[in-house]
């Protein structure tokens, strides 16, 4: 019998979706460019771990917010056939409607059951300028929000670090600062390849950021494995433990060395 | 009588403790429980081994089960001479192979030495996670409890009971009883071989201090995992879980139902577990008693990774109606028996890379002929009319290989399952699949 049972096999999708600040205050002293620099150059390493993992099918897929939101590009695309356009930088910062926009692709369908937790990585220089809880609500009501692995990067000074600190909803996960170019890079290459190599393999082990403070040692939002007798928000919260290895990617926090803001190397 | 056998494989495994003094425990069941427990070998010994070790254990014959009052005596008479046969396999996952992971699934199987009722299946997937390091023993000690209590279900106290009682007495007692099993199992291998520098070491390489802080607060949390039980008698079905996986029947048309509730919050990798504080409050269970003609041809259990690799659950419902027409090609149970490994491992490898356990529990006498052709068995007071007699033979002492003999659909007693994966023995493959 050389027949199989069952219907068609397939990796598992694990959906990526930048959602990025495209507003006019990117545009000062060169962060949209940096931004643009820095994933084009994550790219590569993107696809390295993709790679390696061939049970996880990586889409990439981004969301740009400035005057509204759109879809950077809107189709989920396997990470291999993935390139990165520019993204231009003027008008306001809705990053309310941003998270709404990503909300609706959340939904099941066109998401399905088996999916891997989505990794959510929100860019942004400065401050909401829509109802910003109201699409953090849509988000988080939906169930593949909530499990989402959501990673918060803010560009220079003036970033809302209270607002990504409501997107991450996670009391010991923090925004990454990026005030160089240099460390925008570092945090979307970790963003990319070890929160992506956590979030997508289920045997794989997860990867500790090199600048990860003990305090960050935990897991990405929604991926911890709590014990019930342990203080994890996520235990006590859904009762239930993530049952996948490579969920231990620690998040760096804002007092990683690199990242400091007193560091001479800061540019924003 | 003893002609009920149980073939295990798990060399490792360490059974629970068994609480004789509970609020549920009864000299009957106390008797029950010594009788089976006094066949078993010295596990304390065992454990030190990893190699595969068959254990028999003796239970009374389905000569006990109950008999509920909607179903006639001679209804129950002809299911409890029906033939029903278990065929299951555990692979380590694609993607634990690669990063040198052991198969974390368990799979146990008790059944009769003449492959009739009541049959008893357990499976179990540990967790993955980091820092569930050692949830491959966790998932045998699960499959081990899950067994036991619904043998003791069966052969206690209750046995006399009718499925609509029982349903509360499952309700009342089995998944705190169960939590209570595993932890002390737990504890006794802690005991055994508390946890070593090493592998704290490997954890915080990759999920930092904090994980041993998890760990070291609640210790259950290294052998976290999940539980399938399900239970066959004469009278009625029990299926018992806590945690992700599946467990669906096959009517004899491949229709496809699911016996428990979906649970919404197993998904993206996360499940309820064994290692959790409110674990007794997570299970999901159903008791279906039998009416005339309602019993299911297949009833197949399998942890996420098998159905997390179709593409949809459509994917994997199909299995169950593919199986079927496959069971009744002409030595359609051998050649599935044959082949039940391949396909879980085609499986992890283009799906989801997990381990991947499947139990299909086959009602033999739906399986002799396609609905197409007329003769299909409809009520099953007539199923053990003509049942193909299963040749007796003494219990299996020790594991066939996988260059073994093929194995036979008339090997009764070679029967269980069980694949319980440890990271110093990955040769549960080697393990005998079927009866």
């Amino acid at each position: 019998m050389s027949r199989r049972p069952g219907g068609e096999l397939a990796s598992r999708p694990l959906h990526f979706i930048w959602i990025a600040d495209a507003s006019g205050s990117m545009q000062q002293d060169g962060k949209i460019q940096a931004l643009n620099n820095a994933i084009r150059e994550a790219i590569p390493h993107m696809k390295k771990v993709a790679d390696d993992n061939p049970n996880a099918q990586v889409l990439v897929r981004a969301v740009k917010f400035s005057d509204g939101a759109q879809w950077h590009i809107s189709q989920p695309t396997p990470v291999a056939d993935f390139a990165w356009n520019d993204l231009p930088a003027e008008g306001e910062t809705d990053m309310g409607k941003a998270l709404s926009l990503v909300a609706e692709q959340l939904k099941m369908p066109p998401m399905s059951e088996r999916a891997l937790p989505p990794v959510l990585v929100l860019i942004s220089d400065g401050q909401p300028t829509d109802d910003f809880d109201a699409g953090l609500k849509a988000l988080l009501d939906e169930p593949w929000g909530k499990k989402a692995v959501r990673i918060a990067i803010s560009i220079g000074q003036d970033a809302d670090a209270e607002v990504l600190q409501k997107f991450i909803a996670h009391p010991e996960m923090k925004p990454l600062a990026a005030n160089s170019p240099e460390a925008l890079v570092k945090h979307i290459k970790w963003a990319s390849t070890a929160v992506l190599k956590s979030a997508s393999s289920p045997a794989a082990g997860g990867t500790d950021h090199p600048d990860a403070s003990p305090a960050a040692s935990g897991s990405p939002v929604g991926v911890a494995a709590p014990g019930a007798s342990t203080p994890d928000p996520n235990a006590a919260a859904g009762g239930t433990l993530n049952n996948a290895p490579a969920t231990g990617a620690a998040v760096p926090t804002a007092t990683d060395p690199a990242d400091d803001q007193k560091t001479v190397d800061d540019v924003w | 009588m003893t002609d009920t056998t149980e073939t295990v494989t798990d060399g490792q495994s360490s059974d629970a403790p068994r609480d004789t003094n509970g609020a549920e425990a009864n000299a009957a069941q106390a008797a029950a429980t010594e009788a089976a427990t006094a066949t078993l070998p010295n596990d304390a010994a065992q454990s030190a081994e990893v190699t595969q070790t068959t254990k028999v254990v003796t239970a009374p014959s389905v000569d006990g089960t109950p008999q509920p009052a909607p179903v006639s005596d001679a209804l129950l008479a002809a299911r409890a001479a029906a033939e029903w046969r278990v065929i299951g396999e555990t692979v380590p996952g694609a993607s634990h192979l690669r990063a040198g992971i052991p198969n974390q699934d368990a799979i146990l199987h008790v059944r009769q030495s003449s492959a009739r009722l009541p049959v008893i299946v357990s499976i179990s997937d540990g967790h993955g996670s980091n820092k569930c390091f050692r949830s491959d023993r966790g998932s045998r000690f699960a499959v081990r409890v899950g067994a036991d209590l619904l043998d003791e279900l069966i052969n206690g106290r209750h046995a006399a009971l009718p499925p609509t009682e029982i349903e509360g007495r499952v309700r009342a007692s089995l998944p705190a009883e169960f939590i209570k099993r595993w932890r002390a199992a737990v504890e006794a291998d802690l005991k055994r071989e508390p946890f070593r520098e090493a592998e704290f070491t490997r954890m915080i390489e990759r999920d930092g201090e904090r994980a041993r802080r998890l760990v070291e607060a609640n210790p259950y949390l290294a052998y976290g995992a999940t539980s399938l039980s399900f239970l066959l008698t004469p009278a009625y079905a029990l299926y018992l879980q806590l945690g992700d996986g599946e467990m669906i029947t096959v009517s004899e048309q491949g229709e496809i139902a699911q016996p428990l509730p979906e649970d919404a919050r197993l998904l993206a990798n996360e499940t309820t577990s064994l290692c959790l504080e409110k674990a007794a409050d997570d299970f999901r269970f159903a008791v279906h008693p039998h009416t005339a003609g309602d019993l299911p041809a297949l009833i197949l259990l399998t942890t996420d990774g098998y159905y997390n690799s179709f593409s949809n659950i459509a994917g994997f419902h199909q299995v169950g109606s593919d199986l079927l027409q496959m069971l009744r090609d002409e030595d359609g149970f051998s050649t599935v028996n044959r082949s039940v490994k391949g396909w879980l491992e085609e499986a992890t490898t283009a799906g989801s890379g997990d381990d991947c356990t499947l139990a299909i529990v086959c009602r033999m006498d739906a399986l002799k002929a396609s609905p197409s052709s007329g003769n299909t068995t409809s009520n099953t007071e007539t199923s053990d009319a003509s049942p193909a007699t299963p040749t007796e033979s003494a219990p299996t002492q020790t594991p066939s290989t996988p260059g073994d003999a093929p194995h036979s659909s008339v090997a009764p007693d070679a029967s269980a399952v069980s694949a319980v994966s440890t990271s110093a023995s990955h040769e549960q493959s080697a393990t005998p699949k079927t009866d």
